[in-house]
């Protein structure tokens, strides 16, 4: 008989599928958050993970943030890889000290003498009328502090492999993970939510964007759940000769700058789609660096989708009414096209 | 041989809530390996994985996001036979 050695997954058993991989590999990787234990995380990532490692190496915490991602340092100093989660990106604030004046400036602080190998991953995103305390994005607030790797999945396969890097990685890494592009069932989710994964352990190298579709017109430049809509009005829109080429970024900290670049001398015209804030964030970001490097390859003004500089809204038509849907991004590209 | 994989009987307090197929993860008519997920069904919020009981060919009852009785067969996997 033969053994299927791929098979299809949700991104969330995804992530949690290449952490049992890393920690059967490594006695020192361990699993520490709220309900990341027999819950297996409130978003799927530890799915399972408790059943085979027990209490031990996949520890449920309190309520306290500070605490328990301060702990996971600490284990990470001493040589283990923690794998901690903070339940939703916008509990950051709470515990913003532990993350960028100690886990992203150890290594530097001590001249390169201590090592902080651990990964701090979040939930991000909108869409499912969580309201402002529970919807955003916040990866550009992440990624203007030095210190830290940051990596954003779109899909099983990335998600997967962009763990074990993570995990393997000797510098500390956030993990930022859209809860719509998990496959859960209890949320709408997209098809490409749910892929061909390998079973056996993989990496994707951090600091490497995919072009997740060739195209010769336009280039859109996106990252997480947004790379989902973009894939899914590409292809609408190559039906009417529209070729549309989507770079998945994967990674914000290193910054694929070189296939951004390569995509817009190719097309000359830019979209970049965010679903963060737009002021002071990664679409300003892609433009600099358009801009600086040589503003002629653009063959027209580029445009940015993003949320406007306002609180995620609870009402639905007023979430949908600020968010980067598939249908802003359709017209944004037919703006361009 | 043909063997119906039924939907789990997930809520005992409630064998009438209507349960609903959430994800299938193997397309109609495709292989499947025996101990394979090939769906995750969900009842009032609640979900788990079913896997395949034997290998074989798969064909899928109800789609994604349509409701099935608990116990109702959701699926048939046709085995070679021998």
């Amino acid at each position: 008989m033969t053994t299927t050695t791929t098979r299809r997954i949700t991104t969330a058993k995804a992530m949690a599928e290449a952490i049992a991989l890393e920690m059967r590999a490594n006695p020192e990787v361990f699993v520490m958050g709220e309900d990341v234990g027999a819950y297996g995380g409130i978003f799927g990532s530890t799915t399972d993970l408790f059943t085979e490692f027990g209490a031990d190496r996949v520890i449920d915490t309190p309520i306290s943030e500070t605490g328990f991602i301060g702990a996971g340092i600490g284990a990470a100093v001493e040589g283990m890889r923690p794998v901690v989660e903070l339940m939703f990106v916008d509990f950051y604030g709470v515990c913003m000290d532990q993350i960028t004046n100690h886990m992203a400036k150890i290594h530097y602080e001590s001249g390169g003498a201590v090592k902080v190998p651990m990964v701090l991953m979040a939930a991000t995103g909108a869409g499912y009328s969580d309201a402002a305390q529970h919807s955003q994005s916040l990866w550009g607030t992440f990624a203007h502090l030095p210190g830290l790797k940051i990596v954003v999945p779109s899909n099983p396969y990335d998600a997967k492999g962009l763990m074990a890097s993570a995990i393997r990685d000797d510098n500390p890494v956030l993990y930022l993970f859209h809860k719509g592009a998990q496959g859960l069932v209890w949320m709408k989710k997209n098809p490409r939510s749910i892929a061909e994964v390998p079973e056996e352990a993989y990496t994707v190298p951090i600091g490497e964007a995919a072009v997740a579709r060739e195209g010769s017109d336009v280039t859109v430049v996106t990252l997480s759940l947004s790379v989902q809509h973009s894939l899914d009005i590409a292809e609408k829109l190559a039906g009417e000769g529209i070729d549309v080429e989507v770079v998945d970024l994967r990674s914000l900290v290193p910054l694929d700058r070189e296939t951004v670049l390569g995509s817009v001398a190719k097309t000359g015209r830019l979209l970049v789609v965010d679903e963060d804030y737009r002021s002071f964030g990664l679409t300003g970001e892609i433009a600099a660096i358009v801009a600086e490097t040589d503003p002629t390859m653009l063959t027209m003004p580029m445009v940015r989708l993003a949320v406007p500089d306002v609180p995620i809204p609870y009402a639905r038509t007023l979430e949908y009414g600020i968010l980067p849907t598939p249908e802003r991004i359709e017209a944004a590209i037919r703006a361009l096209a | 041989m043909i063997t119906e994989v039924p939907f789990p009987i997930m809520s005992e307090e409630d064998p009438a809530a209507e349960g609903v197929v959430g994800t299938w993860f193997v397309n109609h008519g495709e292989q499947v390996v025996a101990g394979q997920v090939i769906a995750e069904v969900q009842v009032e919020k609640v979900s788990q994985d079913v896997e395949a009981p034997v290998s074989g060919t798969m064909y899928q009852y109800v789609a994604e996001g349509v409701g099935i009785a608990q116990g109702a067969m959701m699926a048939r996997i046709d085995s070679p036979d021998g």
